[in-house]
């Protein structure tokens, strides 16, 4: 490593109406290596990234930032600019058209061409170059849509590289990655560090900066907090300088006492309701009890979210098996009998399935149960609002008011909508699904703490997550997918990530 | 953890920011409404502005506009309508059919209140039932609206073809002319007024009734005060001045009680709420426990019913049922939503928005053949009005 300044920030200075968004920023990034950048929510992260891509131009912030020793100055609002220098973005939400293959994908808006018209074989072969020369393993033909996840990161990283970047920023890349693909993308971004790319690399787990950064950046409020190599820090000394505070503990220590097992599922299988042959539950079996925190481990496309989806009366069709709720069997054909029997499910992904996102925080609360503000036909929009602010306070939504709408609201603020939403329909069971994907670690300590609330009033939590240590830090018990079925389930006393992965790889059996 | 700025103050702040955000686009939309009537208003010398002219503006737009009511909802919730103009011109020959030979032949001799009744009865059942029809095909059957919609305009076209035989049914018969062409005495028009003064403050009072119940901090009452007083006149000042001429007209008093009656319903009901959340994020509906299937049925019917009442005004309105009736109000009616910020991506629109996007549409049509601006020029205006103001609207939205 050397002391060659690659990209230099000296006092950015970025305002909106009201707020600054990035205060008197400095810091320096060093040819050739991997630096993080942490921060929670609302930091300044992805202002800083958006000045960087020129989506703000250069004049709309204050100060300068020197790019290989010249001042960086974006004046067009498209990322195309940003490109040309060099400088490329891998985005937290893919930006991939899902149906073209991985090769047009790469070279959308840059094909090559010949007298008007696209030379395929060309572009097909450069694009298999690109991957071989970066370690990426995709097929350039391959369609996108058929691809997982971790795939369609490569896809998206070969699409930034293929501009021959010498800086690659990634915004948050493994939130939707499990632990096997994370490992994989490591890899890749050490490879590309061998090549000489600069990575700055945003993310909100921590311990990935342990594995790969050589430096790391932390922002709170617009500001640098402090920025150093790598090995100045170590984990509690990030998360005080993320939160301003001592963080005795990621988990807080709740006072579960769980009762009675009032949930039950029963050998459940269900097939794909356009599919009739294709199974997607292929025989799950547990229970939860009441004031439990159950949690549920398993990689990407293990079944999880299928599962609870299918609970919740919204995917597959039952084929065997039985849902008990209070020991009675109980059929959900759709979502409005589960909510009626008293089952809530906090989805996946907020902002698609989660939220009406141009709505306001108020509509968004309250979607789910007009039912209970509707005498005859008409909403008593007074009583409305009495009991979302209710749940707001409660949640600590933060937010200027109920009617801002709920896409001007951080990710840990839009996910409390999300629960304050299925908490105002006073579930026995609430399912939450990967509930703290893409908030930073101070929101979700928050979450945590509502969890374990909600807990200790007798609810009955089931809790998907992609990451080992937040199941294990959260759950009174904890079940292993593998393949669309259910293959353990420990006390958490006697889990550890290991056992929980080797059971998830389908490398052991208990 | 620290924070609990929220709520606190939230029942004041968001009913003065509800009253305040409305929409920028709404008040956008009424200051263009202004310019343009001022323009017109010197161009023609006044006559544009005239009791008479004033009246008959309103008037042109009401059957439309009776489309455009139902066709925000239609819009928000992602979907299209494109069978609208055809299906009230399917109504207009239906009714007129009964009105010039049916009612002769099945009862002879009855009062002419009864017979007119009852075609009104035909042609809202007509058309809810046409909107039952089309509405189970898009809702259940899962066929896109925009498909069914389009074939709807063959099928019709069509069925005015039978109906009509290539002829011009006359339908302008006493009473029933009444309904696209009437006017209420200068009195009545008075009385509603009144009633409707009186219902706006007594809305105000128990408003802030209703907020004290729930323990909100009331808005300054002057503010409310100033409100009320601001829509009454508008009120009284519209009847002031159609009384001038011949008073309120039948068709606009229809348009408005329908605009206000579905307007509540929308932003009022599980109906309406559900709908612009369906347009909204579908999935996030779904998942809500919302019928997606049922709400999108309920649509389409309600479009047919005011599919059906457009046909009837329509018939009243020129007297006669052709195989032209209809033609091209779907245009017309999707216009007005777009020009009012209806998204057509859905999710978003007001109805009221809609109404005064009719009001400029039929205000731009009105002046320009005021000022004998040829047929063709018409239309070319038009079509760049409407572009130039979704671009407005777009250059709007970037800005907020």
């Amino acid at each position: 490593m050397s002391d060659d300044i690659i990209l230099e920030f000296k006092n950015v200075t970025k305002k909106f109406p009201g707020i600054t968004a990035l205060n008197d920023v400095s810091f320096q990034i060093r040819r050739g290596e991997i630096h993080g950048i942490c921060g929670e929510n609302g930091a300044g992260k992805s202002t800083l990234m958006k000045i960087l891509s020129g989506v703000y131009p250069w004049g709309t912030y204050e100060g300068q930032i020197l790019y290989e020793g010249q001042e960086l100055k974006l004046e067009s609002s498209s990322i195309q600019q940003a490109t040309e220098e060099g400088i490329a973005i891998v985005y937290q939400e893919l930006t991939l058209v899902p149906s073209m293959t991985v090769g047009e994908n790469i070279f959308l808006g840059r094909e090559p061409v010949e007298n008007g018209v696209i030379n395929w074989d060309r572009l097909y072969a450069e694009t298999g170059q690109l991957l071989e020369k970066y370690n990426l393993e995709v097929r350039p033909q391959e369609t996108v849509k058929h691809l997982g996840v971790g795939k369609m990161q490569m896809t998206e990283i070969a699409k930034a590289l293929s501009e021959n970047a010498k800086v690659l920023i990634l915004d948050e890349p493994t939130s939707a990655l499990a632990e096997a693909e994370i490992e994989k993308l490591m890899g890749i971004l050490r490879g590309l560090k061998e090549h000489g790319v600069t990575i700055i690399y945003i993310s909100h787990r921590l311990n990935e900066f342990f594995q790969i950064a050589d430096s790391i950046t932390v922002l709170r409020d617009g500001k640098v907090i402090t920025s150093q190599p790598t090995k100045n820090f170590n984990m509690e000394s990030v998360v005080r300088n993320m939160v301003g505070r001592e963080m005795t503990e990621r988990f807080p220590k709740g006072n579960r006492n769980p009762g009675d097992v009032i949930f039950e599922v029963e050998d459940l299988h269900a097939v794909d309701p356009d599919d009739k042959n294709n199974e997607i539950i292929k025989g799950v079996t547990f229970n939860v009890r009441k004031g439990e925190i159950f949690g549920i481990a398993g990689l990407m496309g293990s079944g999880r979210t299928e599962l609870v989806t299918t609970i919740f009366g919204e995917y597959g069709k039952i084929t065997k098996g039985k849902i008990k709720l209070e020991g009675k069997e109980i059929i959900i054909p759709n979502s409005h009998e589960a909510l009626l029997q008293g089952i809530s499910l906090v989805p996946e992904d907020r902002k698609r399935y989660g939220l009406v996102l141009n709505q306001s925080i108020l509509k968004n609360i309250s979607l789910a149960n007009l039912d209970r503000f509707a005498s005859f036909f008409r909403i008593d929009g007074f009583k409305e609002l009495k009991e979302s602010i209710h749940f707001a306070q409660s949640l600590v939504i933060k937010a200027p008011n109920l009617e801002a709408p709920a896409d001007s609201l951080s990710g840990g603020n839009q996910q409390k909508v999300v629960i304050s939403k299925w908490l105002m329909s006073q579930p026995k069971v609430l399912i939450m699904d990967d509930p703290t994907r893409g908030i930073d670690v101070g929101t979700k300590y928050e979450i945590y703490k509502i969890m374990n609330d909600l807990a200790e009033k007798g609810i009955a939590i089931i809790m998907i997550s992609s990451d080992l240590e937040e199941v294990l830090g959260m759950s009174d018990r904890i079940m292993v997918m593998h393949e669309d079925h259910s293959v353990g389930t420990f006390d958490t006393a006697d889990a550890t990530q290991e056992k929980i992965m080797a059971l998830a790889a389908g490398v052991a059996t208990t | 953890m620290e924070n609990t700025n929220v709520p606190a103050k939230s029942g004041v702040f968001s009913e003065i920011s509800k009253r305040l955000q409305v929409n920028l686009q709404t008040y956008a939309l009424v200051i263009a409404l202004i310019v343009i009537w001022g323009l017109f208003f010197i161009l023609t010398k006044g006559l544009y502005l005239s009791p008479q002219n004033f009246s008959n503006l309103f008037r042109q737009m009401t059957v439309t506009a009776v489309l455009s009511v139902g066709m925000v909802l239609v819009i928000v919730t992602g979907n299209i309508d494109l069978s609208v103009g055809r299906l009230a011109g399917f109504v207009s020959v239906v009714v007129a059919a009964f009105q010039a030979n049916i009612w002769h032949e099945l009862l002879p001799g009855q009062p002419l209140i009864l017979t007119t009744g009852l075609s009104v009865i035909v042609g809202l059942l007509v058309g809810i039932l046409y909107g039952v029809a089309q509405g189970y095909i898009i809702a259940y059957l899962r066929v896109t609206a925009f498909i069914v919609t389009l074939a709807s305009m063959w099928i019709l076209n069509g069925l005015i073809l039978l109906i009509t035989v290539g002829k011009t049914i006359p339908a302008n018969q006493p009473i029933f002319s009444e309904i696209g062409q009437g006017y209420l005495p200068n009195v009545v028009g008075w009385l509603l007024a009144g009633l409707v003064v009186a219902l706006l403050f007594f809305n105000m009072f128990s408003s802030r009734r209703r907020k004290v119940k729930y323990g909100f901090e009331l808005p300054p009452f002057y503010l409310d005060l100033a409100k009320t007083i601001f829509f009454s006149l508008l009120v009284v000042g519209y009847v002031f001045y159609v009384n001038k001429y011949q008073g309120v007209q039948v068709p606009v008093l229809i348009l408005a009680i329908l605009a206000v009656t579905v307007s509540y319903i929308s932003s009022n009901t599980r109906f309406g709420r559900y709908s612009y959340a369906i347009g909204g994020n579908r999935e996030a509906a779904r998942l809500s426990g919302i019928n997606i299937k049922s709400n999108i049925f309920k649509i389409f019917i309600l479009m047919g019913f005011l599919c059906g009442i457009s046909g009837i005004m329509l018939a009243s309105y020129v007297g006669y049922g052709t195989i032209a009736a209809g033609t091209s109000y779907e245009l017309i009616a999707i216009a007005a939503c777009i020009l009012g910020g209806t998204s057509t991506l859905g999710g978003e629109g007001t109805i009221f928005g809609a109404m005064v996007g009719a009001l400029i549409l039929a205000s731009l049509t009105n002046g320009l053949q005021l000022m004998n601006v040829a047929a063709a020029s018409v239309y070319i205006l038009t079509g760049l009005v409407l572009v130039v103001a979704v671009i407005g609207d777009v250059y709007l939205k970037m800005n907020r």
